[in-house]
């Protein structure tokens, strides 16, 4: 199976491991970013703006042709205590993850839909289920795409597009600093795995539930290390 | 490209109730991922040679609840083939009824079959996967086990079950290098269905049409698309999926387990 994937916060970190690993697949794999990247084709965009993504998708089905697949991958991530988090870090964190998946579904679903077939899978996170500490944002908005996806995937079944998530534990990404309490071995010793989670390992998820789980939708894939089991 | 084309090449994968259904396209799937494939049935019969030959197996009858017979036969399969790399517990047993009017052998039969019999295969094949320092378990539940269904309470309870075992175990032997998860398949496209529809007394179109109407893809699963997953949890490239339960059924339950 190939054929033409969009895959955003392309440039680095897990986006880039999906972008790589299904461009080895033999897809075709236009990446969506705030920075250029290196894939089939390298838009630069900002997920959280709705007229910017719908521009891109248009970009890529003129240049690439039909999309088969999305990954709404694009991020950030903070520590801040909730007391602290302002009012614009809020509606960010928001507008990125939540707004950044639910812009690229409305940009391609129509074109989806009327063909009958599409796979639009979601990178939210571990802590969206399990919670977080000092992460009340992130969370939030993780948390919300999952409600996003399970409701989002009910309503266009019927239309032959799945809709499904990929949650991932911490993982070995610039995301997390050198610094970060994610990598330290205390925290790493309570995870069954033992180890952050890699990036190919999210890809090879990613590349499951777009060209092999047919029978599945509104379902989250978990690459966590065993951190919410 | 050799691990992406076969990244069970030199595993030894053994597959529960696998002479038909999913578990049959579990073991196909795995051979075609490389592995060699020790195909588990009630008895040896023309259907588990069919699957061995199509899988170039071995044979590894047992009854899966008998606990000397499943370590006589792990024990087979390693002389055989070697250490098992890869188990799938894919074989079950199911009945219905009211708990009321349940007989109570048939519904310790349903849950020792299931449950037990996961049991008696993990605690058979650990030695040597502990030994290896690594392995795969894939435990096989059922969507009535995150759901719960009327007249299926052993069943559903043996799937549940299974459930727990799958998270307890995925905490328990990460550590050890042994990944432990679940597929909880819904509708599939099985015999089980022509058992259905006779009990029904409906004809096997006319239950999965029945069924297909719950499903928010409106049709029920093939089995292939089970043994995918089951594809995805043995892959040695993927150890990050530790105690999970990775439901494939159209759509039904959307993330609930």
């Amino acid at each position: 199976m190939s054929g033409v994937a969009i895959v955003t916060g392309a440039a680095s970190g897990i986006g880039a491991a999906i972008a790589a690993e299904l461009s080895d697949r033999g897809w075709q794999v236009a990446g969506i970013d705030l920075r250029p990247s290196d894939w089939d084709l390298g838009l630069t965009a900002d997920v959280a703006d709705a007229a910017s993504v719908a521009d891109a998708v248009r970009v890529v089905e003129r240049d690439l042709g039909p999309v088969q697949a999305v990954v709404s991958a694009a991020g950030h991530y903070a520590i801040i205590e909730v007391t602290d988090i302002t009012p614009e870090q809020w509606h960010t964190m928001l507008r990125v993850h939540l707004g950044g998946l639910a812009n690229l579904c409305r940009a391609v679903l129509p074109a989806m839909s009327a063909r009958g077939s599409g796979s639009i899978v979601a990178i939210t996170s571990e802590l969206a289920i399990g919670g977080g500490d000092s992460d009340a944002h992130y969370a939030a908005a993780k948390g919300a795409v999952i409600g996003l996806v399970r409701s989002l995937a009910a309503e266009v079944a019927g239309s032959g597009v799945r809709v499904n998530g990929v949650a991932p534990g911490p993982t070995d990404t610039p995301l997390i600093g050198p610094d970060s309490p994610w990598r330290d071995p205390a925290y790493l010793a309570t995870l069954p795995l033992r180890r952050l989670v890699a990036p190919e390992e999210v890809a090879l998820a990613v590349a499951y539930v777009i060209e092999e789980a047919t029978f599945m939708t509104g379902e989250i894939l978990s690459p966590n290390a065993g951190a919410v089991i | 490209m050799t691990a992406r084309q076969h990244p069970l090449a030199d595993r030894v994968a053994l597959v529960t109730g696998a002479t038909q259904g999913i578990g049959r396209a579990i073991a196909e799937r795995l051979a075609r991922d490389g592995a060699s494939v020790a195909v588990n049935g009630l008895v040896h019969d023309e259907r588990m040679d069919s699957v061995v030959t199509a899988t170039s197996g071995v044979p590894a009858p047992a009854d899966a609840s008998d606990r000397v017979a499943v370590q006589q036969m792990v024990r087979g399969v390693e002389e055989t083939l070697g250490t098992v790399d890869v188990l799938v517990v894919n074989h079950a047993y199911m009945s219905m009824g009211r708990l009321v009017d349940y007989d109570l052998d048939d519904w310790w039969k349903v849950v020792d079959t299931n449950l037990g019999g996961a049991f008696h295969l993990v605690q058979a094949v650990l030695p040597g996967m502990l030994r290896a320092g690594s392995g795969r378990i894939v435990l096989v539940s059922s969507e009535w086990g995150v759901t719960g269904w009327p007249e299926a309470t052993a069943y559903a309870a043996s799937k549940a079950g299974i459930i727990s075992l799958t998270k307890t175990l995925g905490r328990e032997l990460a550590p050890k290098g042994v990944i432990v998860n679940a597929v909880a398949p819904g509708v599939i496209d099985t015999p089980q269905l022509e058992v259905d529809a006779r009990a029904a007394g409906v004809t096997r179109e006319q239950v999965i049409k029945e069924y297909a109407r719950d499903i928010p893809m409106r049709r029920v699963g093939r089995p292939d698309e089970i043994a995918a997953a089951v594809a995805l949890l043995s892959d040695p490239r993927m150890s990050a999926l530790v105690g999970q339960v990775v439901q494939v059924n159209g759509g039904s339950t959307r993330t609930r387990a």
